[in-house]
């Protein structure tokens, strides 16, 4: 056996031999900068930018902000480091944000906020936020950041002095002057007017994304259009191209990013296919709306409007009218006389930039309501415009989408930068999904993975998808290659 | 390196993965054949004549009991599309035998026999968090044919054989994981399919012709076998209890086909001491258009009101596979250096039967080049066959942009590139 064992040794060893050259290796994907130079990225841009998910600002959604995410991409062809305003251990929910909690026995899903663990540091009344629900700040982060990125801003904010500082409060309603918004507040050093034009302009940076309007006309969309404003384009147009200027001043180059179509996002595509289902299985044939903004002038109440049943846009594209995501809790109590819950909740959110004098019942009076009249089935008690965006409010949304995006790539190809058309791809979205690797990503609410529980902002993995488009883009332009991330490696929404 | 560490060296490794041939064929049937590129149609070396060409089984100039057993070896890369790094195979060994008992009448008219092989089979066992986890993790297929055979020559040169082909044990474990994130920490959600195969019969014959003492021609074939799975357990773990209504199901149901085979093979023998055989099988995949699973079963995971049959919402899993017809080539001789040791060599070349952007995770198939060597000895009655096969298998990618259109998106997207090894050593004793 002995004998055996050492003659058959030689032939086991070369046999293990042959199975360390057995392993194949596949080389890694190679990357290079191409014309572009990434040692000091800077992030411009909204909530969008900050990494903003689930209706809160907090240091997961942060980590996978989809700046964040090019910069660690970035980093193989020579990007620095990039800092940004994280919320400490501790403070890590930030300014909280919603959480999944379950479904109702429906299928509804049902959300928490998550309230412990904030980065509030204190609580300030504005002009739009009285002493009942003040307006919160967070505890300041006031060294240098590369993501630029505040929840909220406009582009018409980007000249508003004092838009960080948490004096600002608004004056009163009728000499209103700006307000601070508590991100950029956040940012800012104390007591410093600094706009953020100036902000973005002292950056310096030697690469550069910039993804600023979504707001222009997401707060007017989703309020139904009963509520803030569009900006009006010569105003979009002239910021963005000072922006741009600043941006590359020193021949910076970058990214612009153009407006998404809002209609495409769960916000507005969740509510209205299952309420039309239950519409139709009840044999109701219309329902009636307010449309466009709430009525101030007693005798002329808000106009009404009647919506057939099968107008309301179902999951398939048939129908055109839209109901906010916010609209979910309001929809279950159509048709019950004696309630107006919804109109309650409508005057408490427009109290503030209303007259003292004006009461609930006058506000009422107004809008010619009648709350014992079965609610949504009747002229005297139909939805409220903010929880609808109709057709004609849709084609206001989209011509204003439409044309800031022409100002925005305009703007963009006169500066040579590269551009990631976000309304097309979104668009693609939410017609035929995305894939990654297995996994079908979609534009569905909840289940699709990309859109996180405020039906308007992505996941950590709709980010991740965001900032590989936005790689192509850059590969493209500027002949680098630098590589993607993989999605999968980033999160849907979180199932309990 | 002294001799000890290098057999341990040499001992860890052989505790490697496994890999299939050609889809997930097996063809690891005779100890002899596989030394030589796996031929054996237009020859009767052994009893493995049973599995290669019934036909032959009457003119194998030896009748015994033979075993064979491998040691199939196989080590991958794997680079996703998105970068990251290499990937490889948890390392598995699988072991395809194979086992004969022959009795051939005086007059050697006659021969009957009985075998044991194992023609199909797949093993694969992906890393933790590869990028393919959602299309799987793991498969361990199993199969296990049973053939009585008989063989009669209608004259000393012409002889027809055939048997009766049963698929005595069947069984496949399949797993992945979920695309659902649940709490922060816990572990990925997870499926498991797990099922044996119900007992199915098929047949195999063949003919064998020698028109000179220098050259002999074989044809055989053996039939479809659908390897289907009726009841099978469907298990979950970590599925966030807030989606339990839409992961219901506990039994599952599916078809594989294990496809026919067409081969023909021409052996020449020059002299006495030097046979040469080439071979052509023709694999009648294109049986295999899909893969589906039908779900069933509740496990109350959604309470006692929801659907049943559900895994992610649906009650049925149906995934592209069509699989094209493939030929494989083969070429092997054998040469008798002394009275008792006989060397061999072979190679062959496999083509895939899996279409450019329709390679699985489970089977990450390509054109692949064989080359192998073997040796036996013979002490008396007694005899030990070795072989050896390394299995190349050409480097394939395929992108998420190719998966999409040719509607085979449920699989991963990156470049794939695998060899295989496979020492195998056979026992023989003739009478």
């Amino acid at each position: 056996m002995y004998t055996f064992f050492k003659r058959t040794a030689p032939a086991l060893s070369l046999l293990g031999l042959a199975l360390v050259s057995c392993q194949p290796e596949l080389d890694d994907i190679e990357t290079s900068k191409g014309s572009a130079d990434f040692t000091r990225y800077i992030a411009v841009g909204n909530s969008l930018t900050a990494g903003f998910s689930d209706g809160g600002l907090y240091l997961e959604g942060q980590q996978s902000s989809y700046p964040n995410l090019l910069a660690q991409q970035f980093k193989a062809v020579g990007g620095g480091d990039f800092t940004q305003p994280l919320f400490q251990t501790g403070q890590e929910n930030g300014s909280g944000y919603l959480r999944l909690t379950g479904f109702t026995s429906t299928g509804s899903p049902t959300t928490a906020n998550v309230t412990t663990n904030l980065a509030v540091r204190d609580r300030v009344v504005t002009r739009t936020s009285p002493a009942s629900n003040p307006q919160l700040i967070y505890t300041k982060y006031t060294e240098p950041v590369n993501n630029l990125g505040v929840p909220g801003i406009r582009m018409s904010d980007i000249e508003t002095k004092g838009f960080g500082n948490v004096a600002s409060t608004g004056g009163n309603l009728l000499a209103p002057t700006p307000i601070f918004n508590s991100y950029f507040e956040r940012i800012t050093p104390a007591g410093s007017d600094q706009t953020y034009l100036e902000r973005v302009a002292a950056s310096n940076p030697t690469f550069f994304t910039s993804w600023v309007g979504n707001n222009d006309v997401l707060g007017y969309a989703t309020a139904g259009a009963a509520a803030s404003f569009l900006t009006p384009l010569a105003d979009f147009t002239d910021k963005n191209s000072k922006l741009i200027n600043a941006l590359t001043a020193n021949g910076a180059k970058g990214l612009v990013a153009t407006i998404p179509d809002v209609t495409n996002v769960p916000f507005f595509t969740t509510v209205g296919p299952a309420f039309r289902a239950t519409l139709a299985a009840a044999n109701v044939p219309a329902i009636v709306v307010t449309t466009g903004a709430f009525s101030t002038t007693p005798g002329t109440p808000a106009t009404r409007k009647s919506i057939p049943v099968t107008d309301i846009r179902d999951a398939n594209g048939n129908g055109k009218q839209l109901f906010t995501l916010t609209a979910s809790p309001y929809v279950t109590l159509f048709g019950r006389p004696n309630n107006g819950k919804a109109w309650r909740d409508v005057y408490n959110q427009a109290r503030t930039s209303l007259p003292p004098t004006i009461t609930l019942g006058v506000f009422l009076a107004i809008q010619g309501v009648d709350t014992t009249k079965a609610f949504g089935a009747s002229a005297e008690n139909p939805f409220p415009s903010t929880l609808v965006l109709d057709d004609a409010e849709q084609a206001v949304v989209k011509s204003a989408t439409t044309a800031f995006n022409n100002a925005l790539t305009a703007k963009a190809n006169e500066k040579g930068l590269a551009i990631f058309d976000a309304n097309a791809f979104f668009s693609r979205v939410a017609t035929t999904g995305i894939v990654s690797d297995a996994v079908n990503n979609t534009a569905a609410f909840i289940s699709g993975n990309l859109f996180s529980l405020d039906g308007v902002h992505p996941t950590p993995r709709g980010y991740a998808i965001i900032a590989n488009e936005m790689i192509n883009a850059i590969n493209a332009k500027y002949g680098s290659s630098i590589q993607t991330v993989n999605p999968n490696d980033y999160r849907g929404v979180r199932f309990p | 390196m002294n001799l000890k560490s290098l057999l341990l060296a040499g001992g860890a490794l052989l505790s490697g993965t496994a890999a299939s041939a050609g889809g997930y064929q097996v063809t690891l049937a005779g100890q002899k054949n596989n030394g030589m590129g796996g031929v054996g149609v237009g020859l009767s070396l052994d009893q493995a004549a049973m599995f290669y060409n019934p036909g032959a089984l009457t003119m194998a100039k030896e009748r015994g009991v033979q075993v064979g057993v491998n040691a199939t070896i196989a080590r991958q890369a794997f680079r996703s599309q998105y970068g990251g790094p290499q990937r490889e195979l948890k390392n598995n060994v699988v072991t395809p035998f194979n086992l004969y008992a022959g009795f051939t009448s005086e007059d050697r008219k006659f021969a009957a026999g009985i075998a044991v092989y194992t023609p199909f089979g797949n093993k694969v066992e992906y890393a933790d968090g590869w990028e393919g986890r959602y299309s799987l993790t793991g498969i361990d297929l199993k199969s296990v044919y049973v053939q009585p055979t008989v063989s009669y020559a209608i004259t000393d040169r012409l002889s027809v054989g055939a048997g009766v082909v049963i698929l005595a044990y069947g069984a496949v474990n399949l797993q992945k994981d979920i695309p659902v994130e649940g709490a922060p920490g816990s572990g990925p959600a997870h499926v498991e399919l797990d099922g044996k195969a119900t007992t199915k019969i098929g047949f195999n014959g063949g003919i064998y012709y020698r028109p000179s003492d220098k050259i002999s021609v074989g044809a055989s074939y053996r039939s479809k076998i659908d390897a289907q799975v009726e009841g099978g357990d469907v298990k979950f773990s970590n599925v966030p209890t807030t989606l339990g209504s839409r992961f219901t199901a506990n039994e599952f149901d599916a078809t594989l086909p294990l496809p026919a085979t067409y081969s023909l093979g021409v052996g020449i023998t020059p002299n006495e001491k030097l046979t040469i055989g080439v071979d052509v099988n023709y694999v009648e995949w294109s049986a295999y258009k899909t893969l589906q699973f039908d779900f069933r079963g509740n496990n109350g995971a959604g309470g006692l009101v929801s659907t049943s049959g559900q895994v992610g919402g649906s009650n049925i899993s149906v995934s592209r596979r069509e699989y094209k017809d493939a030929v494989t080539l083969r070429l092997g001789g054998q040469y008798q250096l002394t009275s008792g040791l006989t060397v061999r060599g072979g190679a062959s070349y496999d083509f895939s039967p899996v279409k450019d952007g329709f390679v699985t995770p489970e089977t990450p198939d390509a054109d692949r080049l064989g080359l192998t060597l073997g040796a036996s000895y013979k002490f008396g009655k007694f005899g030990v066959d070795l072989s050896g096969q390394f299995v190349d298998l050409k480097k394939r990618t395929q992108t998420e942009a190719d998966l999409v259109a040719n509607n085979t998106a449920d699989r991963v997207a990156g470049t794939y590139k695998t060899r295989v090894l496979i020492p195998g050593i056979g026992l023989n004793y003739t009478f």
